[in-house]
């Protein structure tokens, strides 16, 4: 299973990364500090990444460029490819527009804990 | 005729004849015959030279004596008649004659007692005045003079009765002091001297309170003599002219307001006569618009040449097609008028058309109010409304970026805290761990520091004291700051400012502009050529002055977001917090400043701040 964590700031993919490592979460996790670069690495592979966790506030490409950006691969990920939004935002606007997103499984405030992780491995039937 | 034509003595007479004379133009018998004389009670030689009427019984005197001038005309006319001398009802008839008229007494056939005599001409006379007397609308009264002020009613007719509001038995029968109250009293008996005094008609005009009101009437009174000369009655006419009083006080009252108001208004008032085309202008229109008019009214271009171009077809054109056009009484429009200075007032004018009965406009009254501090106020308002709306999203921004982006690194260091609950003591992930949460208590303090960084100028806004700051100075201060940096990447910084130019505002703050600008420079410098910064200046026309701040550097897409929001990052691979440009844009504006920003990838960025101008 590749899992795509997505976060300009470093840390923040280092942390989530660790979390996941903690949880035994298996697999190979890719993690990138550009959007764009993520999103050029996803639409090379043949086989989308299982699991996206993708920050919003990011320069260049946000989170929202970033799923935009999906909506015409939208046939050949849903179902096969579940997107976490992570964020530090806990503005109601960016939840409410998160719904509006179908290839968006959910909206997870920084930072992700243990019980939501166990949640998303039980979703993905891990 | 001459009574020497008279035939004295003659044939005694046929008893047969009828009575019979001949008179002259005056009335007076010229001859008569036996017949008429047995009838007279007199002898014939006594006729000649007497009055017919005088002969007659005197209540019948009036209406023979009305009939005379008639028969003297050519008429042939009779009435009955009674004589002193004879019991009885004659017949008399008049006979038009050349230069005569001839007499004929005829006893009436029936019994003198017996016909219902035709109403006695006295009897119809009176009937038919007091028909007019009471249909009269005017006041008609009879006054007996008793003496010095004492006068009593003898007659009033039904206006009198109506108009006063009295009834009947309070007037009739009457002294005058009893009826006419004061102060008409004391007027009125005074005029009654005079008329009496004079022997002629007295005019006055009174006014007095009767129980249906105060009246206003112009009297008229005229005194009548007997045959002694003495002044047994007075006869009185008057004239209401209480609602004409009224009606006249109202229109006095009317313009006396309406001429107050033209006072206190400051609007020019108009009357446009269409079927002349021309205005006649209230004192407003010279006093609003400076305009000293040569002749009023003016032709109609008085007005419309004046009404500014833009807004002719709305004001103008659209006037003249309401008035003619259509069958609307009002019209209204706010346009710019140009005043005799060449400026440009804002009106609003609001008129009322007059129709004739097929609708076609005759005249339009109206008014023009010169709104143009009231525009200007309510554009201010507006722009002051746009303002705060602007900087309300701003402020809405501001604290969502900053709420964000202070809860990113707080939302790490909590995770990093979490973490180091789960991981060894001393192992390499432990110490990394704790490194990181390091990290990102730093980030939060620096955000905490960029916030104080930015209420600072915001707070200080209104506080700033503008002083003439040396902008080449400054810079030369910032470049001397930066030196080490510039010097490490070999970039060259060429200072066009002209070394005598201030601008008013707050020194720290240009510095803080500068700063800003040459850090983000070197930043965002291109690998793969040398970077070159030149700051410069321009003075515009209207004073205004721009200066620019370009490199050579990368650049970005300006226009996908705006570069001076807090937080906005166009680039991944170089550390920033995008603050520096937000803090530009902020010192900039707390200055009354512009900032602005053009940029292509690859070639180079170029900031312009617009000032409005210089220091003195």
């Amino acid at each position: 299973m590749t899992i795509y964590l997505i976060d300009d700031d470093s840390l923040g993919n280092y942390l989530t990364e660790t979390l996941l490592r903690l949880e035994n979460v298996g697999g190979e996790i890719c993690t990138y500090e550009s959007a764009e670069e993520a999103l050029h690495a996803l639409l090379r592979r043949p086989e989308p990444p299982r699991l996206i966790f993708l920050d919003l506030n990011m320069p260049v490409m946000s989170g929202w460029d970033f799923l935009d950006a999906l909506e015409p691969h939208q046939p050949r990920l849903l179902g096969r490819c579940r997107i976490y939004i992570l964020t530090s935002s806990l503005a109601l606007a960016d939840m409410e527009r998160a719904r509006s997103y179908e290839l968006v499984s959910g909206l997870i405030h920084k930072p992700l804990d243990r019980e939501e992780i166990r949640a998303i491995q039980a979703e993905l039937s891990i | 005729m001459q009574a020497s034509d008279l035939t004295p003595g003659g044939a005694p007479p046929a008893p047969q004849l009828p009575a019979w004379a001949s008179l002259n133009d005056r009335g007076e018998l010229v001859h008569g015959n036996a017949a008429l004389a047995a009838l007279l009670g007199c002898p014939v030689g006594a006729l000649a030279g007497q009055s017919l009427v005088a002969l007659l019984e005197p209540a019948d005197a009036p209406t023979v004596r009305g009939l005379l001038p008639r028969a003297g005309r050519g008429e042939a006319l009779s009435c009955p008649v009674r004589l002193p001398a004879a019991a009885g009802w004659y017949e008399l008839t008049l006979l038009p004659a050349a230069g005569s008229t001839e007499v004929l007494l005829r006893p009436l056939s029936p019994a003198p007692a017996a016909p219902a005599p035709p109403p006695a001409p006295d009897q119809e006379r009176e009937a038919q005045l007091n028909i007019i007397f009471e249909s009269i609308s005017d006041v008609i009264f009879v006054l007996g003079v008793e003496g010095p002020r004492r006068y009593r009613f003898q007659f009033v007719n039904a206006a009198f009765l109506r108009i006063t509001g009295l009834p009947r038995e309070q007037v009739l029968g009457r002294a005058v002091a009893e009826v006419i109250p004061e102060p008409s009293l004391s007027l009125a008996l005074g005029q009654y001297q005079a008329a009496i005094r004079s022997g002629q008609t007295t005019h006055w005009v009174e006014t007095s309170d009767y129980p249906s009101g105060r009246l206003v009437g112009e009297v008229c009174v005229t005194p009548v003599f007997d045959a002694a000369g003495t002044c047994q009655q007075l006869v009185g006419v008057v004239h209401d002219v209480t609602e004409q009083q009224q009606a006249e006080q109202a229109l006095r009252e009317s313009n006396e307001r309406f001429r107050y108001a033209l006072k206190a208004t400051t609007d020019a008032l108009y009357d446009w006569d269409v079927a002349a085309d021309t205005l006649f202008w209230g004192e407003g229109f010279a006093e609003l618009f400076g305009y000293q008019l040569a002749q009023n009214p003016t032709p109609f271009s008085q007005w419309s040449a004046y009404v500014h171009p833009d807004d002719a077809a709305r004001t103008v054109d659209d006037l003249r097609y309401t008035a003619f056009h259509t069958e609307q009484p009002r019209w209204q429009q706010e346009y710019r008028f140009q005043r005799a200075d060449g400026s440009w007032a804002t009106v609003f004018d609001r008129g009322y058309l007059l129709r004739d009965a097929r609708g076609r406009a005759v005249r339009m009254i109206g008014a023009m109010q010169d709104v143009s501090e009231r525009k200007a106020a309510e554009q201010r308002q507006q722009q002051l409304a746009q303002e705060l709306f602007q900087q309300n999203a701003d402020l809405q921004q501001f604290t969502y970026l900053l709420s964000h982006n202070l809860r990113a690194p707080l939302a790490n260091a909590t995770g990093f805290a979490g973490l180091l609950g789960r991981l060894q003591p001393g192992t390499a992930q432990f110490e990394q761990t704790l490194e990181y949460l390091n990290t990102s208590l730093r980030r939060v303090d620096e955000i905490l520091h960029d916030l104080n960084a930015i209420l600072s100028v915001r707070g200080q806004a209104l506080l700033v004291v503008p002083e003439p700051v040396p902008l080449a100075e400054v810079l030369g201060e910032v470049t001397e700051l930066l030196a080490a940096e510039l010097a490490g990447c070999g970039a060259e910084v060429c200072a066009e400012l002209p070394p005598a130019l201030r601008l008013q505002g707050r020194k720290a703050y240009f510095h803080s502009i500068f700063y800003n600008l040459l850090t983000n420079a070197i930043k965002y410098r291109a690998p793969e050529r040398p970077l070159r910064v030149v700051v410069g200046a321009t003075t515009g026309a209207d004073g205004s002055v721009a200066l620019t701040v370009a490199d050579n550097g990368t650049g970005f897409d300006a226009g996908r977001r705006d570069a001076f929001q807090l937080y906005q990052r166009f680039h991944t691979g170089v550390p920033g917090r995008g603050i520096g440009l937000f803090l530009v844009k902020a010192h900039a504006e707390s200055m009354g400043g512009r900032v602005a920003v053009s940029s292509r990838v690859g070639q180079g960025t170029t900031f312009t701040l617009q000032f409005s101008s210089p220091a003195a």
